[in-house]
């Protein structure tokens, strides 16, 4: 043809250069894909590929995976000096390494001198490398000994925590992306699979070419998701508990439980059958907004399925019975049999690349490898293990993330120190929290971008090397543990958060007796020493093994696993000490703010698939910023039209906490009653969300809260305001 | 070239070797070129790898399938792109938008994920002055080569896809190369690859990939395939609401027809529901096209006022002649070409390379930004020629008079005709299948009415002058340019009656861009029709009255001056207000409102918001 000319031009194409591919696990969300780093003949990270023999994602990544060795290229904002300054209305000082350490530990001394050890605090996070977490926690645990210790996955998955630990006796999502090639149900609870995990999206969808089966898809909001669903549930905002309640409810009444699994795996059926009976499906449906015979409906489908499936993400999770309504899927499993067979699971969909690392091992909430605090054998070990008197544990955790920031008021938390998390963004209500971390008498912040807003209120700045610029294992949803080569140099001057919590551990005389290994595969030994036998055992997995198999699910021992396990109590038995699971009777209390004359709106927060969280990272890799480089609210057009709103317009949205400045995005997706603001932006959505908190997990409710909409008539103030409000 | 294979490399990135049929649904067939062709067997020569790829359908069709009913719109399409082609965050050769409706809980979003269909009938290539398009015997890709590229940006007007993406920053554009290097080894494109919701496929044309149904030629929000013959192919199954809107700003929705097809209809009301506001937004007259505003104006006015000189002393007007204007003629020449130097100046400084200008000329055969380029040099280089033979006689003493006369003759005919040549290929330029708007015989009535009023108009504004000058009556002059000025304005003027008329028939963007003339910018509209009818009255005044003097002056130039500033808004207009067929985009990305008030606010002065500041 060669239509247009007779002679063929040579043909250019972007070559980027690449000679060596290095092996890395994403740093982004908790689906774990197996990702290369592609390096040209300078070093430079030019590229990034999916690994097609991964398990995970077989070759996929999304638009941040895509994009992720931008990273090391895009350092807008990272950090590359110490700083330190003494109040934080001065300037930063650029200090030197030995200075800033030494002052911090000097200043953790004299806090806990004089106000008692659990007077500072340190928050971390679901971001660094699950020998980082190991290693903090011996340094917290062991070492400073304050047990106001906790990370930021009390914001995202601490009610699936205590969900899966009040039904199970253990933490651990018993099940696996697999699921989707045997389940002959899917029933999804706020969850948002295409854009919060769309790798795992994909792997549900190539399950569903081969053989369909029915998806149902429960969320207040038309998400693609739900547009893509069998069923879709628009249930009322909070009201998932009742929902749950009905589904059992029909199950038993109609007799579709499995008997005999109730009967040989789980405890307090009689309490549960009582309370469920109070919800048949015409009263529920009152409740939650989904017609009684779509509730039969459900629970037949769910209940017949040969095996049957729940996932879940923060539409549970953030809810004021976030941790109730855990147990309730769970009781939806235990009733009809679907745990820990093929298909059949209750799957937590994880948020952060490493949180269920820092749930494993950090010993935020307990001690390393599943162990707790409250149980003195689980003490002894670990002190043991340490070389450190038993006593020095104390016999009950402490506060959560979200009890340590507000105990800064009443002066029990004098000082803070903050791991790659950014409670300005992240936590509900801006201006309070603003408040309390000005109160603090010394707050150290150690995290790769210096522009994280926390750090306005820091007095030294530790600069830390992101994702593979260090080495290290994450465990994703499905348990599966996966590692991060080293693929380029920390950034500047930063070191690795390994290093860091090394040298600090150093300054303490109690830290310079105990042994920290200096690389991170030094502390995977002791990892692997510590669950060696348990459920979580990692003692099969070596570094090499875990990149050749492309990641390893524990447990893992060489002994009946040396592959590793792709779900856990296959067996029927459970980690109480009876070996059963405890069906719960869960009472739905209704506690939330709801719409109201003066603020007659839901207001509902989640994510968008091109950031991730407070977008320090995502926000600067233009590939992926572009598509949301600025908040925005989706509202419903006719609530619009009746309040004079137009579509692409700045409004002002408030609550009873404070209001923010946001440009609405008209669209059917949302009710009538409801709006939606994605959670990723600074000055947005927390600036009014209420966050109460879940009485078990202590996870705040960021989904439900009321609100107003005002229309804003200077418009060319409010986009000025927007714009200095976005650093990134 | 090998690099792309990864260990271990999964099915769905390898492409089938499937049957398909002889010809496509448009007749053409799926062999691109015959089985002895010259064409086989050559390397592509990509990055300078003179190696022949193996794939064994190397010289069949292929484009992209799309399944609509699967697409999340999760970007991955679009960033693994992106990534492969090393773009920054302002260029996208891929981009999905959607278009959504129905009410809560029944809503339906369709997410479409577009970028070039490699069409059978590429208009890119056809208009491209520079030729820097080719269609290739293999895989039919269509390339375009930015090394070749000068930046005018035509393909992008003519393009109903937006798949050719004008850099600013780099003056240059650019656009989806089918990844024909994965192809060469056996690998779909990598957006296709890249998929994660078994939405995007790519294949021989006229199959239909595994699991998949059907072969559809249109999903709402599609431009029509007869301007191209675009080669991809959807699957749309699941039910769609009756009418379904688009979230950026062009007031565009589909509404499914009697025959359940979806067709374009203007979008009267936002979709919060306000009725659109009449406006007069002339800041927003200002765009990026200025410098061909000019350049058009500047060249009808000029041919038009060269012909009336020519033939003005043929039919009667004396005062037009060398003998009567020894020095203001030959001055009033030379100043025809100065200011037509100008236009020429602009119209290539509005190019992103302005140093390849000579490019324009490489695409006769198609191109019509090619001859009117053309036309426009002849005529420049035949006035050029009159203007030394006649305004500077005593250089061609040489010559014999007649000869001298023959060479006037020749070379001022040949103005006449390559200029009115120019304006036709000119006029040609703007009638674009694509841009609905434009695509009227209105372009032609408007430039030919342009070269009717404002050529002469400026032959009045001096030659009446000189007159009054030199205390003459200019009422030789005036009555008989008059006619000129008012046909000029009644073309004009009928012209623009039959295309609100036509265009309020066509719905769809053509109806839009009409919508928004009326509405964002309705007192401009209302404005530039009182100033086309008082100058259809003033042409009459100056047929039939008799002023003279110094007061005649005064109020002509007054009335020349309106004419003047009427055409500069209409022509403004025309490029303010067309609207390209182009996909549906989203509420941020490709949103011509949040790039507008990205710019206007400062959003863009950051990179990663994917807006260039500045588009000049």
């Amino acid at each position: 043809m060669l239509f247009g000319r007779k002679q063929k031009n040579p043909i250019t194409i972007a070559d980027k250069g690449v000679v060596e591919w290095k092996y890395a696990t994403c740093g982004y969300c908790s689906t774990g894909c197996s990702i290369e780093v592609g390096l040209d003949e300078d070093g430079e990270a030019v590229a990034s590929r999916g690994l097609a023999d991964a398990d995970v994602n077989r070759g996929k990544l999304c638009v941040k995976g895509i994009f992720e060795h931008e990273l090391f290229r895009k350092t807008a904002g990272r950090g590359d000096k110490p700083l330190m300054r003494d109040s934080y209305k001065d300037e930063f000082k650029e200090v030197t390494w030995k200075e800033a350490l030494d002052v911090t530990a000097d200043k953790i001394k004299s806090i806990q001198a004089e106000h008692g050890r659990d007077s500072f605090a340190i928050i971390s996070t679901g971001q660094i490398m699950t020998e980082e977490f190991y290693t903090l926690g011996k340094l917290a645990r062991g070492v400073i000994g304050t047990n106001n210790y906790d990370g930021n996955t009390t914001l995202c998955m601490s009610s699936s925590v205590s969900g899966y630990k009040r039904s199970f006796g253990s933490d651990g999502p018993p099940g696996c992306y697999d699921d989707f090639d045997h389940t002959e149900c899917l029933l999804a609870f706020g969850s948002n699979l295409p854009e919060q995990h769309p790798i795992i999206y994909w792997r549900l969808t190539e399950a569903l070419e081969k053989r369909k089966f029915p998806v149902i898809v429960v969320d207040p909001r038309v998400t693609m998701f739900a547009q893509k669903a069998d069923l879709h549930l628009p249930v009322a905002p909070g009201t998932d508990l009742v929902l749950l309640n009905a589904l059992a409810h029909v199950i038993l009444d109609e007799g579709l439980a499995d008997d005999d699994y109730i009967h040989a795996s789980t405890v307090g059926y009689d309490e549960f059958s009582a309370l469920v009976k109070e919800y048949d499906p015409e009263s529920a449906s009152k409740i939650c907004g989904i017609d009684a015979d779509m509730i039969r409906k459900v629970a037949r489908l769910y209940a017949k399925a040969g095996s049957a499936m729940t996932i879940w993400t923060m539409g549970i999770n953030q809810s004021t019975h976030g941790s109730d309504g855990v147990c309730a899927i769970n009781n939806l499993n235990l009733i009809t049999g679907n745990i820990g067979k093929p298909g059949g699971s209750s799957l937590s969909i994880t948020g952060q690349c490493n949180a269920m690392g820092t749930r494993e091992w950090s010993s935020c909430s307990g001690l390393p490898g599943y162990r707790a605090l409250e149980n003195e054998k689980d003490r002894s070990e670990i002190a043991e293990f340490w070389g450190i008197d038993v006593d020095y544990f104390p016999e009950k955790r402490g506060m959560f993330m979200t009890d340590i920031l507000p105990a800064i008021e009443s002066g029990d938390i004098r000082g803070l120190w903050l791991i790659a998390t950014n409670p300005m963004t992240s936590m509900a209500n801006t201006d309070l929290m603003r408040k309390l971390l000005a109160k603090l008498d010394f707050m150290v912040v150690q995290d790769a971008y210096a522009d994280v807003e926390t750090n306005q209120y820091s007095h030294v700045f530790l600069p830390s090397a992101v994702w593979a610029e260090k080495e290290g294992c994450f465990t994703n949803t499905e348990r599966r543990v996966n590692l991060i080569r080293n693929v380029v140099k920390p950034h500047g001057d930063s070191k690795t958060d390994l290093e860091i919590f090394n040298q600090m551990a150093s300054r303490f005389e109690r830290g310079a007796k105990m042994v920290f290994p200096e690389n991170a595969e030094g502390v995977f030994d002791e990892l692997k020493q510590l669950s060696k036998g348990r459920m979580l055992d990692y003692s099969g997995m070596t570094y090499d093994k875990i990149e050749e198999s492309r990641g390893l699910q524990w447990p893992c021992n060489e002994d009946s696993a040396p592959e590793g396990s792709q779900r856990l109590y296959t067996d029927g038995v459970f980690q109480f000490p009876d070996g059963k699971a405890k069906l719960l009777a869960l009472p739905f209390v209704d506690d939330n703010e709801r719409p109201n004359k003066e603020y007659p709106f839901w207001l509902n927060s989640g994510r968008v698939v091109e950031h991730f969280h407070t977008r320090t990272r995502t926000g600067k890799v233009g590939n992926a910023n572009k598509f949301s480089p600025t908040p925005f609210m989706e509202m419903n057009p006719q609530a619009a039209e009746k309040l004079g709103i137009e579509h692409g317009s700045y409004v002002k949205v408030s609550s009873i906490r404070g209001d923010a400045t946001v440009m609405v995005q008209c669209t059917e997706r949302i009710a009538p009653d409801a709006v939606f603001i994605p959670f990723h932006f600074h000055e947005c959505v927390n600036r009014i969300a209420l966050g109460l908190l879940d009485p078990h997990s202590r996870q705040p409710a960021y989904k439900q809260c009321a609100v107003k909409i005002e229309v804003i008539a200077d418009q060319v103030a409010a986009a000025k305001e927007n714009v200095e409000a976005r650093a990134f | 070239m090998f690099k792309y294979l990864r260990p271990k490399e999964q099915s769905y990135a390898f492409l089938q070797d499937v049957d398909h049929p002889e010809k496509n649904r448009y007749g053409k067939a799926i062999e691109t070129v015959s089985v002895d062709s010259e064409l086989r067997g050559q390397s592509l020569n990509i990055n300078g790898d003179n190696r022949v790829g193996e794939n064994p359908n190397r010289y069949k069709q292929h484009g992209f399938y799309f399944t609509a009913d699967n697409c999340i719109s999760c970007h991955a399409c679009e960033s693994a792109c992106s990534e492969k082609n090393d773009l920054e965050p302002h260029q996208a050769f891929r981009a999905v938008g959607y278009v959504e409706g129905g009410r809560y809980p029944e809503y339906t979003r369709l997410n479409i994920s577009m970028a070039c269909n490699h069409c059978d009938d590429p208009v890119c290539l056809k208009g491209c002055p520079t030729r820097a398009y080719t269609k290739y015997a293999e895989y039919g890709a269509v390339l375009q080569d930015p090394e070749i590229c000068f930046g005018c940006g035509y393909c992008t007007w003519v393009c109903p896809y937006n798949a050719p993406q004008l850099d600013h920053s780099k003056g240059h554009v650019s656009k989806c190369n089918m990844c024909v290097d994965r192809l060469e080894i056996g690998l779909k494109p990598a957006c296709v690859s890249a998929c994660l919701a078994g939405a995007l496929d790519f294949g021989i044309m006229e199959t239909t990939p595994e699991n998949r149904d059907g072969l559809d030629t249109s999903i709402p929000g599609f431009p029509s395939t007869d301007i191209t013959h675009p080669n991809i192919r959807f699957q749309q199954k699941n039910k769609l609401p009756d009418e379904m809107s688009r979230t950026d700003s062009m007031p565009v929705k589909y509404k499914k027809n009697a025959k359940g097809k979806f067709e374009p209809h203007v979008a009267e009301k936002s979709v919060s529901g306000q009725s659109a506001e009449v406006e007069w937004n002339l800041n927003k007259l200002s765009t990026r096209e200025n410098p061909l505003v000019i350049f058009t104006l500047i060249s009808q006015a000029v041919v038009g006022a060269f012909i009336l000189l020519f033939i003005g002393p043929m039919i009667g007007l004396e005062t037009l002649t060398p003998v009567k204007n020894t020095i203001a003629w030959p001055m009033f020449l030379f100043g025809l070409i100065g200011i037509q130097t100008i236009a020429l100046v602009l119209s290539t400084m509005h190019l992103g390379k302005p140093h390849r200008f000579y490019r324009a000329f490489n695409n006769l055969k198609y191109s019509p930004v090619s001859r009117e380029v053309a036309g426009i040099a002849v005529f420049y280089n035949f006035i050029g020629a009159f203007t030394l033979l006649t305004g500077l006689p005593q250089l061609f003493f040489w010559l014999p008079e007649s000869l001298l006369q023959l060479f006037v003759s020749i070379t001022g005919w040949g103005a006449v005709v390559s200029g009115l040549a120019a304006i036709y290929f000119m006029h040609k330029i703007y009638r674009i299948p694509a841009r609905p708007f434009w695509d009227h015989w209105q372009v032609f009535t408007s430039f030919y009415g342009n070269v009717l009023t404002l050529g002469p108009l400026l032959l009045v504004l001096v030659f009446a002058f000189i007159q009054v000058l030199n205390n003459e009556s200019w009422m030789q002059v005036v009555p008989m340019i008059a006619v000129f000025v008012f046909v000029g304005l009644l073309m004009e003027g009928i012209g623009l009656y039959f295309h609100k008329n036509d265009l309020m028939k066509s719905g769809g963007e053509g109806a839009a861009a009409y919508f928004e003339q009326t509405t964002k910018f309705g007192r401009t509209y209302i404005a530039r029709n009182l100033g086309l009818l008082s100058g259809l009255a003033l042409a009459i005044s100056m047929m039939v009255i008799d002023v003279d003097g110094i007061a005649a002056a005064v109020l002509w130039s007054g009335a020349a001056a309106i004419v003047l500033l009427t055409a500069i808004t209409g022509r403004a207009l025309f490029y303010a207000l067309v609207m390209p067929t182009t996909m549906p985009g989203a509420f941020f990305w490709r949103n011509k409102k949040f790039q507008e008030h990205a710019r206007e606010t400062g959003l863009a002065e950051m990179p990663q918001v994917g807006v260039l500041p500045d588009l000049h």
